[in-house]
C-alpha cells in the first residue's frame, strides 16, 4: 500500500510505547481500576426537548443515596460548564433547552438501585413544555421564540476580501449552490468516564479526557477554588476524537458538585446508549455560494454564507465555525471574496469538536460548488481546480499568505497515475452517456453504476489565528531525573493516536539516545505545564516542537548529577500576522495538504455504494513515525467515510432516533477496502523535525471525494452528506 | 415451592413440563434477551417475573437430519453456524444465514429462536418464508407441523402455545433445477439489521417454474409473502408467465404490481418508506422481469 519515500530516520517506525500493553489488554482504562470504598453516579436528566420545570417532586431517597442539584454549587461556585461564554450550565435551574439536559446527579452505592431511582426522579418532575427549534431554518425564525439572545445567533461573523460587493454587480453571470452536512457522533471505544474523590483534601479528578487543563479550569469554576487546589489525572484514554475534549467538563463538574457533600471515590460513566444520546455531536452544516464570473469565464467573486447548528448551548461553536469559514474557499485563491458565518442555537445536544473542527462542513461545500462551477462553465473539473489552486506567496481568503511550498500539484499527478482516475473518470463518462437513454432507474439494469472523485484539501495545524499565543501559551518541561533519564513534562495525552511514542522519539532523536529512554507517564495536572489541550493537530506540531527546542537545551546534560528541569514557552513565528477582530492575517501557522480519490460502484436495485478504491496523498510536513501516520490515515479515512456514507443521526422531535451501535452504523473492516497513501515531505521550519499536524487533515477530504464520486455513477448531483441509499434513490427518483 | 430463576431440565420431556408448570420463557441463544431487557451497565437485566428455560443443550433440538423424502430437520437450538456448515443446507438459506449478524452472533443464535422473536425484519425467517418452511411444535397434548406463514401472525406474535416448544424446522434441500435469489439493503456491510431483505426461490425444469416462493421482509408488520401469487405462477412455462404477467401492464407486470401492493413500509430510525418501497419494486422487477424469464427460456448460465 505505501509508497517508499526517502525516510528521516524520525520517520522510520518504531515499535508503539503503549502497543503491548493494548494489543494484549492489559491497560486499564477508568473502569477497570479499582477505586475503594467508590459509590457510584447517574445523571438525572429531562425528558422533554425544551420548556420549564415546573415542579420536583422528588422521590425520598434511601439511606446512602444523595441527590445533588444547582443548589450544591458552592457560594463563590458558578452554575456553568466554563469553556469558552459561560451559558451551559452543570445542572437546569429549570429551563431545558435539549433532550437530556441534566437535572441533577444521583450518587450511591447499588447501581441497579441508582438506576431505579433515577427513573423514579425522573418522572417525578412535571414541565411545561415548548415548541423546540431543530433546525437552522427553524433557528433563524426563532421557533418557539429565542433559545439563545434575542435572535438565536450565537456569533455572526464575516470575513472580506478585496472587493467582493464591486466583483459580484460587475458579475457576467452568477452561480448558486447550498450544501449540507448532518451529525455525527464520535463512538470512542470507552464511554465518557471518570472518578471525582479527595486526596490530600483536594478535589482530584481522574477522566478519560483529551484536556486535562480544560476539566481543572471548569471544575475550579463552578466550585470557585483557585485552579491549583483542584487535581485532574488523565488516565488511558479509549477514543476521544473531539468527543472528549469539552464534554468531560460537563460531566466532571456534576461529580464536582457532589464532592462537595460527599468524599467519594464517586465513579461516572455513561452507557453506550446514554452517551450516543446526549453527548455533543458534530456540527449539522449549511453552507451557500454564489459565485460571479467575468465576461472571460473566470471566477472574480466568490460570496459564502455559512450556517453551524450550535445545538442548545455554545460550547466550542464559535472557533469550531471560524475553521469551517477558514475553509470554505479550500485550496483556491480567487480576488474578491466575502464569507459570513453565523453558529446558531437549537434545541439539539449541543455541537462541539469533532476531528476536522468545521473544516470537513466547509470543504465539503467547497468542493462540491467547484464541481457544479465546472459543469455550468463548461469546463473539466480538474482543469477549473488547477487554474485557481493555492501556490506559495499566495494570498489566502483572510489575507494572510502561504509561506510554504505547496505540493499539491505533484501530490495530484501522483493520486492520478495510481488510481488511474483520467481514464476510469471518461470510461464511466462514457458508459453513463450510454445509459443515458434508459436513466439511472434500478429498473432499467441491474448492472452497477461507477464512478471516480477527487478531493483537494488542507487543514491548518494548531489553534485559529493567534489562539496559541494569545489563548493557549503552551509550556512544556523536561525533567533530567537523578538516573539519567529525560521525563517529559507536558499535559498532551494518548487518546490512540500515538502521542507517547511521537513525543519520546522527537526528543530522543534530539538528544541520540533510544525513545525508550525517555518518560512521558505523568498526566497529572499538579505535575505537569499546562502545554494545552490534546486537539487541533497540534500536539506534534506545537507542543513536539517545543520538546524539541527543550531537548536541545537538555543535549550534552544528560550525564550532570542530581534533577533539574529545561523549560521551553511557546512564542508565535514572527512572519504571522493576525487581527481577531477583523479576522484577517494568517489564519494557521501551518497548513497540511491532501489530496484524496475515490471509486465507487453503486447498486442500481439498493442504491448502495461499494468502494472500490481510496487513494491518497498527503504532505504533513514531516512524518514523526510512518506506521502512526499511516494508522491516522486509514483510521481518518474509515472514520469519513462512515461520516459520507454511512452515519445517519437525527432527531425530527429532538430526542435522536439512532440510539444504540445497531442503529447509529459506524464502518466494519468490511465496509471499505484499504487505503493507498503516499507521504510528500515538505520540512516546516517551526514543527519538530519539519513535521506539522496529520490528525485531522487525514479526515477532511474523503466526503467531498465520494460524493464527487457517487454524483458521477448516478449522473444526478449531490448536496448533501451523508451520501445514503435513501439520499441517493430519491435523487434519483428527482426526475 | 417458589418459582425458579432458571430452569435447565435434563430432556425434552422435562423442559416441557418446566414451559407448562411455569410458562418459563424459552431460551437457546440469548443473542436477542439482552438487547429486549437492556439495563444499566453493571446491573441484571429485569426480566418479567417468569423463568428462563434454557433448551440450547438438548440433543433433541440441536441435531439436523434428513427425513428422506427431500426435507432437511434442522433442530429449533441449532446455531446458525452449524446450519451454515451442513452440506444439505438450502442454498437460499445459506446466503441469508451468511449476511446475518456477526460470527460470534451465529455461533450463538438460532433459528428457533428467530421464529420465536417473530421479527418482520428477520433474515432467516424471511429465507424459510421463501423456502415454504414448515415448524415442528411439541407440548403435553402432541406434536403438530405448521407452515412458517401461519406460525407467525404479527411482530413478536406467534401462534406458539403456552405449553408449546418450537422443536425444529424442515427445508425442502435443493434438487436439480432449484434457484435462489436473495438479497439484502442493510445498515452496512456486516453486523448489520436488514432495511430491507428479499428472498425467492423455486424449481425451473424443463422449461417449467415450480414451487415459487417470494418473501419479503422489513416492508410489513410480518415478513410480506403470497401464496395465492406463487400458486398463479405454479407450472408455468414461459408463455404462460408472460401471460401472467401481461395480466396488469404495470412496470414488472402484474407480479410486481401485486406484491407492490401488499407491502406497507414505514420510516424509521434505519430507512424510510419511499426507499424501502422503490428498493422492493427494483428487486421484484429484476426478479420477474429478468431472473425468472431468463430461467425459463433456459438461457440462464
Amino acid at each position: 500500500m505505501s509508497h517508499p519515500v526517502e525516510q528521516h530516520p524520525v520517520t522510520k517506525t518504531v515499535e508503539r510505547v503503549d502497543a503491548r500493553e493494548k494489543a494484549r489488554g492489559e491497560t486499564r482504562y477508568l473502569a477497570d481500576i479499582p477505586f475503594p470504598g467508590r459509590l457510584f453516579a447517574r445523571v438525572v436528566r429531562a425528558r422533554i426537548v425544551r420548556g420549564e420545570v415546573v415542579a420536583r417532586n422528588t422521590p425520598s431517597l434511601p439511606e446512602g443515596y444523595i441527590l445533588v442539584t444547582a443548589d450544591d454549587i458552592p457560594a463563590g461556585g458558578k452554575n456553568c460548564v466554563r469553556m469558552i461564554e459561560d451559558d451551559w450550565p452543570v445542572f437546569s435551574e429549570g429551563t431545558v433547552r435539549y433532550y437530556g439536559e441534566p437535572l441533577a446527579l444521583l450518587v450511591g452505592p447499588d447501581r441497579a438501585t441508582l438506576a431505579h431511582l433515577t427513573e423514579q426522579c425522573e418522572r417525578a418532575v412535571e414541565f411545561r413544555q415548548q415548541e423546540a427549534a431543530l433546525t437552522i431554518e427553524d433557528a433563524l425564525l426563532c421557533r418557539g421564540g429565542a433559545i439563545h439572545g434575542t435572535d438565536n445567533v450565537y456569533c455572526d461573523y464575516q470575513v472580506v476580501k478585496g472587493d467582493p460587493d464591486g466583483a459580484m454587480a460587475g458579475a457576467a453571470r452568477t452561480i448558486e449552490g447550498e450544501y449540507r452536512t448532518g451529525f455525527q457522533e464520535h463512538v470512542y471505544i470507552e464511554p465518557q468516564s471518570l472518578v471525582g474523590t479527595r486526596e490530600e483534601g483536594r478535589v482530584t479528578i481522574y477522566i478519560s479526557t483529551q484536556c486535562p487543563f480544560y476539566v481543572r479550569k471548569a471544575v475550579a469554576t463552578a466550585l470557585g477554588l483557585p485552579q491549583e487546589e483542584v487535581v485532574i489525572i488523565q488516565t488511558p484514554t479509549g477514543g476521544g476524537f473531539g468527543g472528549k475534549e469539552h464534554y468531560p467538563d460537563v460531566l466532571a463538574t456534576t461529580v464536582a458538585v457532589a464532592l462537595t457533600r460527599i468524599d467519594g471515590p464517586i465513579e461516572l460513566i455513561l452507557d453506550r446508549m446514554e452517551d450516543l444520546e446526549v453527548t455533543s455531536k458534530r456540527h449539522p452544516s449549511r453552507v451557500r455560494y454564489k459565485a460571479g464570473l467575468d465576461e472571460a469565464g473566470r471566477i472574480s467573486a466568490f460570496d459564502v454564507d455559512i450556517a453551524f447548528d450550535g445545538g442548545a448551548y455554545e460550547s466550542s461553536s464559535r472557533v469550531v465555525l471560524q475553521r469551517g469559514m477558514f475553509s470554505s474557499n479550500s485550496v483556491y485563491e480567487f480576488p474578491h471574496v466575502r464569507v459570513r458565518g453565523r453558529a446558531v442555537a437549537t434545541n439539539s445536544a449541543p455541537s462541539d469538536a469533532f476531528r476536522g473542527f468545521g473544516a470537513p462542513q466547509g470543504l465539503f461545500a467547497a468542493e462540491m460548488f467547484l464541481s457544479r462551477l465546472a459543469r455550468e462553465i463548461g469546463v473539466d473539473d480538474l482543469d477549473l481546480r488547477k487554474d485557481y489552486l493555492l501556490q506559495q506567496g499566495s494570498t489566502t481568503m483572510t489575507g494572510g499568505r502561504i509561506h510554504e511550498e505547496v505540493k499539491l500539484p505533484e501530490m495530484l499527478e501522483h493520486v492520478l497515475r495510481v488510481s488511474d482516475y483520467r481514464r476510469k473518470r471518461e470510461a464511466y463518462a462514457a458508459a453513463a452517456r450510454d445509459n443515458g437513454a434508459n436513466g439511472t432507474d434500478g429498473a432499467a439494469s441491474a448492472k452497477p453504476l461507477g464512478g471516480i472523485g477527487l478531493a483537494l484539501f488542507k487543514h491548518g495545524s494548531a489553534f485559529t489565528g493567534s489562539g496559541e499565543q494569545e489563548i493557549i501559551k503552551a509550556r512544556v518541561r523536561i525533567r533530567k531525573r537523578a538516573d539519567g533519564r529525560p521525563e517529559l513534562l507536558v499535559s498532551n495525552v494518548e487518546i490512540g493516536q500515538g502521542v507517547l511514542t511521537t513525543f519520546c522519539k522527537i526528543v530522543a532523536q534530539v538528544l541520540e539516545i533510544p525513545y525508550t529512554d525517555v518518560v512521558y507517564d505523568d498526566h497529572n495536572t499538579s505535575h505537569v505545564p499546562d502545554s494545552g489541550p490534546t486537539c487541533a493537530s497540534r500536539s506534534v506540531a506545537v507542543v513536539g516542537y517545543l520538546l524539541q527546542e527543550a531537548a536541545k537545551k537538555l543535549k550534552g546534560r544528560l550525564h550532570e548529577p542530581g534533577e533539574f528541569e529545561v523549560e521551553q514557552v511557546y512564542k508565535h513565528p514572527e512572519h504571522l500576522r493576525w487581527d481577531a477582530g477583523t479576522l484577517s492575517g494568517d489564519a494557521y501557522p501551518s497548513y497540511s495538504w491532501g489530496v484524496n480519490c475515490i471509486e465507487v460502484a453503486v447498486d442500481p436495485l439498493t442504491w448502495e455504494v461499494d468502494v472500490r478504491g481510496v487513494w491518497t496523498a498527503y504532505e504533513l510536513g514531516r512524518a514523526i513515525d510512518e506506521e502512526i501516520v499511516r494508522g491516522q490515515i486509514i483510521g481518518g479515512a474509515i472514520q469519513a467515510l462512515g461520516y459520507a456514507g454511512l452515519e445517519k443521526m437525527e432527531n425530527p422531535e429532538g430526542r435522536f432516533l439512532q440510539r444504540t451501535m445497531a442503529d447509529y452504523c459506524i464502518p466494519t473492516s468490511l465496509d471499505y477496502p484499504g487505503v493507498d497513501y503516499a507521504l510528500f515531505d515538505n520540512p516546516y521550519p517551526w514543527g519538530p523535525f519539519g513535521a506539522k499536524g496529520g490528525g485531522e487533515v487525514v479526515f477532511d477530504g474523503i466526503g467531498p471525494a465520494y460524493a464527487a464520486a457517487v454524483q458521477q455513477a448516478i449522473g444526478r448531483e449531490v448536496t448533501r452528506l451523508p451520501v445514503t441509499p435513501e439520499y441517493i434513490s430519491e435523487l434519483v427518483h428527482e426526475k | 415451592m417458589s418459582t425458579p430463576a432458571w430452569i435447565r431440565p435434563a430432556t425434552l420431556k422435562e423442559a416441557l413440563t418446566m414451559r407448562r408448570d411455569y410458562n418459563a420463557r424459552p431460551l437457546a441463544g440469548a443473542t436477542d434477551i439482552y438487547v429486549r431487557h437492556r439495563a444499566a451497565t453493571g446491573t441484571l437485566p429485569p426480566l418479567e417475573d417468569r423463568p428462563v428455560l434454557y433448551v440450547g443443550h438438548l440433543p433433541e433440538l440441536t441435531s439436523i437430519s434428513e427425513d428422506g423424502k427431500g426435507w432437511l430437520r434442522i433442530g429449533a437450538a441449532t446455531v446458525y453456524t452449524d446450519i451454515l456448515e451442513h452440506p444439505d443446507t438450502p442454498l437460499l438459506l445459506r446466503r441469508a444465514i451468511e449476511e446475518l449478524a456477526a460470527p460470534a452472533l451465529r455461533n450463538a443464535g438460532t433459528l428457533g429462536g428467530n421464529i420465536g422473536n417473530a421479527s418482520p425484519a428477520a433474515d432467516a425467517v424471511c429465507a424459510l418464508y421463501a423456502l415454504h418452511a414448515e415448524v415442528d411444535l411439541a407440548g403435553h397434548a402432541g406434536e403438530r407441523r405448521v407452515p412458517i406463514a401461519q406460525l407467525i401472525t404479527g411482530p413478536g406474535k406467534t401462534t406458539v402455545g403456552a405449553d408449546e416448544l418450537i422443536t425444529a424446522v424442515s427445508v425442502p434441500m435443493d434438487r436439480p433445477g432449484s434457484f435462489h435469489y436473495y438479497r439484502k439493503a442493510g445498515t452496512r456491510r456486516a453486523n448489520a439489521l436488514s432495511k430491507i431483505a428479499f428472498c425467492a426461490g423455486g424449481t425451473v425444469l424443463e422449461g417449467r417454474l415450480t414451487g415459487l416462493g417470494v418473501a419479503v421482509g422489513a416492508v410489513g408488520p410480518t415478513i410480506v409473502h403470497s401464496r395465492d401469487l406463487e400458486v398463479r405462477a405454479e407450472g408455468s412455462d414461459l408463455a404462460r408467465y408472460r401471460k401472467l404477467q401481461q395480466e396488469e401492464s404495470a412496470p414488472g407486470g402484474f407480479l410486481t404490481a401485486r406484491y407492490m401492493a401488499l407491502i406497507s413500509p414505514i420510516s424509521d430510525q434505519r430507512s424510510t418508506d419511499a426507499y424501502r418501497r422503490r428498493v422492493t419494486e427494483n428487486l421484484l422487477r429484476d426478479l420477474f422481469e429478468r431472473t425468472i424469464p431468463t430461467l425459463l427460456s433456459g438461457k440462464a448460465g
